[in-house]
């Protein structure tokens, strides 16, 4: 769809009064501390794009590239502007007048694939252990990639050598009296990184009277991909996860991945499809797209076993996905959730909602800046004291093991559905 | 010098880190709060970030000698073009020159560096049970620099007057590079009458002689308890009405504002958990001091404006009132939200009318709204008589943008024409100059002598006030 006939491009931008209110939450502006850095800034920036003030020029990607796309901006604009959808509306066309060969071998050829991406990860995990910057500089793949991405292994946390779809059953039946059939939609960072979160969310959801169904063929949700400049490819993506979803009979649609549950939204659906054929498929689908620590506390209302009593409690705090908080609104469940957990200390950290910096693939490409807001991030976690940090998204995970390397901390980066699955005896779902 | 080569001489002074000169960055700067930079964005040659006295100094001086404009910026939260170089010039950004230096309790005072964010230094005097009390709907994201240029007040002024009533001292560096120290920056006392005024002289001055670069602030001990009351009414004179009716009986509220049927339906759009109630409009007034005198006036309020309204909510619970102030504090901007197709300018939103006057003056400019057939959301300082209107139009259609220019203007005229001012508290800058013959008469020709003895050349911040 042409970027000027956007719904936020042609509605939003001109309801900017720059009253500056967003300066005041934006986690980068917070560093960088000028205008540029501004979400005012970057909505007047697409301003002069869409008025052809300026030309799309990589110039201007860099700009607004400085962003991570966390949403707080948007969710306390009064105006009610949606300043990330603009940006990233932006991004997509200047990317489609100037591609990147780098650009498009990950997100068009890598990661619309998932069994190439879980194969590359596979050898990226091998290369990690040889040293990913020598390999890559030594190759020339430097120059191929976008930004700081070279610097990857420093974040990149050690990849599991087994994905989880590898581990799980396409259908994974209810364990006692079945109350709903869920669709479980396994995203690319939980699949790859965080295998052990997946078959949580299996163990979890089966004990609770779900019948899980993973279908094989889905793809990414498309959030990386609306990110770095790709919507074309994200409206691919989700079209096709639609029609597969929509294809069987489910009462729900589950991930326990902030960033895939937001990409499936009905408010991201509308951004990618809204005003296309393929709109009321798009919403019956995304109608049905739930958080997993909601459904568990909402649908569910979860209860768990009490705990032996000679079991020391463990201090657990938690860090709001961006993706959730911002959004979806999704605060309280994730919350109540580890309350419920018996032997749980819950400890709330400052600024609990505040960005970590790494928000997808930010951290890739914006390495220093990104380490500047993690490191305020983990002052507040250290501050609490807690063994384990609790959050419900990989990128989350992977950035927030950096910050514990980083600061030589003692605590652990769980999902709190692994401590759910925990507090039950130890089975898990056999293949 | 031309642009290039003053880019050049700027980075060679204070190096790259502090110096925008791309074209792409200056855009940046075109523009502050105000309509008049939505319509005009305007670039400068550059931007500096200074961190020091010293450098702005030699900033100044590079200009004086090259004639070139100087324009004072902190966030660019103003509403007039104050912060924007209309026509090129350096754009000094002080809002990364953030320091709190020194809070001495004791002395009840802070010195600060022009570019501390309002709420940031209100959290940090806390912790000495202190305050520095004007509140403006801003103070999250406004510099006190940008405060004191504007002597900008707001929320609180009805008890607590405007920032000019704070400051006991400036340092301020003047177009030729001279730093003057004004009032008792340099010394501790809080009285002080010794000599011309000159700390008055450049509060409010709004960047046109000389750039503010360390301020001295008095603080007040923090009041122990606060307290909300919401009366609702039906009816839309009965409001200023009733301000009147509080203050005869002998209570002096900290804050009280006013929020027309529009304003409510912008904040619920927001907010839908304010749940503020539909009315014609609705009152807050805010009551701080020690807790039994606080529920004394509590109780006072809602006596005398439970004549009036149809109802009077009294809260000090720490959520709700925190809910009600935001909900007052966000309506500037959301008032965009009553109109789908639709934005709040800010235009002709600042005006300041006697207190006997206020109903007078929300029914005539219902009755402009009506005859140029466009929305206009109010709020605002109902307790001192600034009204804040918001125009709601469709920024990108011409000839709703004409028709707005004419009401803005009959809304200023109105305001003379009160007995009133054309702005309360946002200034002057390159929107009301038109008007400021009418205000000030011939003492507008001694403003702009006064202007030429510390600013000869006409460098600072031109287009602006004068
Ligand atoms: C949503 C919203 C609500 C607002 N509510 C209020 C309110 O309740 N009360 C109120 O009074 N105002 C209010 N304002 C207006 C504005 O926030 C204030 O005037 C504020 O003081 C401006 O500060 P700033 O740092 O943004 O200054 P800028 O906009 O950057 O600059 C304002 C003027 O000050 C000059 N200036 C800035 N710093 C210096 C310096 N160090 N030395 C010399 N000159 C300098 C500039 O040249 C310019 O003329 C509001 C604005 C918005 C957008
Ligand atoms: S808060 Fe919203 S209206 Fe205000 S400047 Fe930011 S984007 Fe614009
Ligand atoms: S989305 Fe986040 S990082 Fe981007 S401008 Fe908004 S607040 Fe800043």
């Amino acid at each position: 769809m042409e970027f000027r006939k956007l719904p936020p491009v042609q509605e939003q931008i001109m309801k900017c009064v720059r009253c500056g209110k967003c300066r005041s939450v934006c986690p980068v502006f917070d560093e960088i501390r000028n205008e540029t850095a501004a979400p005012r800034g970057h909505v007047f920036m697409v301003q002069m794009l869409r008025d052809g003030q300026v030309n799309p020029r990589q110039e201007v990607y860099d700009r607004l590239g400085n962003c991570l796309l966390c949403e707080t901006c948007s969710v306390n604009c009064p105006s009610g502007i949606n300043v990330h959808e603009l940006n990233a509306a932006a991004r997509s066309y200047i990317y489609e007048q100037n591609p990147s060969i780098g650009k498009e071998l990950i997100f068009d050829t890598m990661w619309t694939k998932p069994g190439l991406l879980r194969t590359s990860t596979k050898i990226m995990s091998g290369l990690q252990k040889l040293g990913l910057q020598s390999f890559a500089r030594n190759t020339g793949l430097t120059r191929m990639l976008p930004g700081d991405l070279p610097r990857a292994e420093k974040i990149m946390s050690s990849i599991p050598s087994q994905p989880a779809r590898n581990r799980l059953r396409k259908i994974n039946r209810a364990r006692g009296e079945k109350k709903y059939t869920v669709g479980y939609f396994l995203g690319c960072g939980t699949d790859i990184l965080n295998p052990n979160v997946a078959l949580a969310t299996v163990d979890v959801l089966t004990r609770n009277g779900c019948d899980v169904l993973i279908p094989q063929d889905m793809k990414c949700c498309g959030l990386p991909h609306i990110a770095n400049g790709k919507m074309d490819t994200a409206r691919l993506l989700a079209i096709h996860n639609i029609k597969i979803f929509n294809s069987y009979k489910l009462d729900y649609i589950i991930s326990d991945c902030a960033s895939c549950t937001s990409a499936l939204s009905r408010k991201n659906m509308e951004f990618l499809l809204g005003g296309l054929k393929i709109e009321d498929e798009a919403f019956e689908f995304s109608d049905k797209v739930m958080d997993l620590t909601r459904f568990l506390v909402e649908v569910i209302d979860i209860k768990l076993p009490v705990v032996n009593k000679d079991d020391e409690n463990i201090r657990v705090t938690y860090h709001d996905p961006c993706h959730l908080a911002n959004a979806q609104g999704i605060k309280e469940q994730p919350r109540e959730l580890l309350k419920r957990i018996p032997g749980v200390d819950f400890v709330e950290m400052a600024d609990a909602n505040r960005c970590c910096g790494g928000s997808g693939t930010y951290s890739l490409t914006h390495y220093d800046l990104s380490m500047k807001i993690l490191d305020r991030k983990m002052d507040n976690v250290m501050v609490t004291g807690a063994d384990k940090i609790a959050t419900c998204c990989p990128s989350c995970s992977m950035q927030l093991r950096h910050g514990i390397s980083r600061h030589n901390y003692k605590g652990e980066v769980i999902h709190p559905v692994e401590l759910v699955s925990q507090s039950y005896p130890k089975t898990l779902p056999a293949k | 010098m031309d642009k290039s080569a003053l880019q050049k001489e700027l980075v060679k002074m204070l190096g790259k880190d502090k110096v925008l000169c791309d074209e792409l960055d200056l855009m940046y700067y075109s523009y502050d709060s105000s309509f008049l930079t939505k319509l005009e964005p305007a670039n400068p040659w550059a931007v500096v970030m200074p961190h020091s006295t010293e450098e702005v100094q030699q900033i100044m001086k590079l200009a004086f000698d090259n004639n070139i404009d100087i324009i004072p910026r902190g966030a660019g939260t103003g509403e007039t073009g104050g912060c924007v170089a209309l026509k090129g010039g350096i754009v000094l950004d002080l809002s990364t020159w953030d320091e709190i230096e020194e809070i001495d309790a004791k002395n009840m005072q802070v010195i600060l560096r022009p570019g501390v964010i309002h709420a940031h230094l209100n959290k940090e005097l806390a912790k000495y049970n202190l305050f520095f009390p004007p509140d403006p709907g801003s103070s999250q994201m406004c510099t006190v620099g940008g405060m004191v240029a504007n002597n900008a007040s707001g929320l609180r002024a009805v008890k607590y007057g405007c920032t000019e009533q704070y400051i006991l001292g400036l340092e301020v560096v003047l177009a030729n590079g001279d730093v003057i120290t004004t009032g008792g920056m340099k010394a501790r006392c809080i009285k002080n009458v010794s000599g011309l005024n000159l700390t008055k002289l450049m509060v409010g001055s709004e960047g046109i002689l000389g750039v503010i670069t360390k301020i001295r602030l008095r603080c007040w001990p923090r009041p122990k308890a606060r307290g909300i009351a919401m009366a609702v009414f039906d009816n839309l004179d009965d409001a200023p009405a009733t301000v009147l009716d509080v203050y005869q009986a002998g209570v002096l509220p900290s804050g009280i504002e006013i929020l027309d049927s529009s304003a409510i339906q912008a904040v619920n759009l927001f907010k839908p958990e304010i749940n503020l109630p539909e009315a014609e409009a609705i009152l807050l007034f805010e009551v701080d001091g020690n807790p039994p005198s606080v529920e004394y006036e509590g109780q006072v309020i809602k006596e005398v404006a439970g004549k009036r309204a149809r109802n009077v909510e009294w809260s000090t619970e720490t959520k709700r009132m925190a809910e009600l102030w935001e909900g007052r504090s966000i309506t500037a901007t959301a008032a965009a939200r009553v109109r789908k197709d639709g934005s709040r300018i800010f235009a002709g939103e600042d005006i300041s009318v006697p207190l006997a006057k206020v109903a007078d003056t929300l029914r005539a400019i219902r009755a402009l709204g009506d005859k140029y057939g466009i929305k206009v959301v109010n709020y605002g300082h109902i307790g001192d008589g600034n009204v804040h209107t918001a125009p709601v139009i469709n920024p990108e259609n011409p000839e709703e943008v004409e028709r707005v220019m004419q009401l803005v203007h009959d809304i200023h005229l109105l305001a003379i024409e009160m007995e009133g001012s054309t702005t309360g508290e946002h200034g002057v800058g390159a929107v009301r100059r038109q008007y400021a013959e009418m205000e000030h008469g011939q003492a507008w020709n001694y403003m702009k002598e006064i202007k030429k003895a510390f600013d000869p050349k006409g460098l600072m911040n031109p287009g602006k006030l004068i």
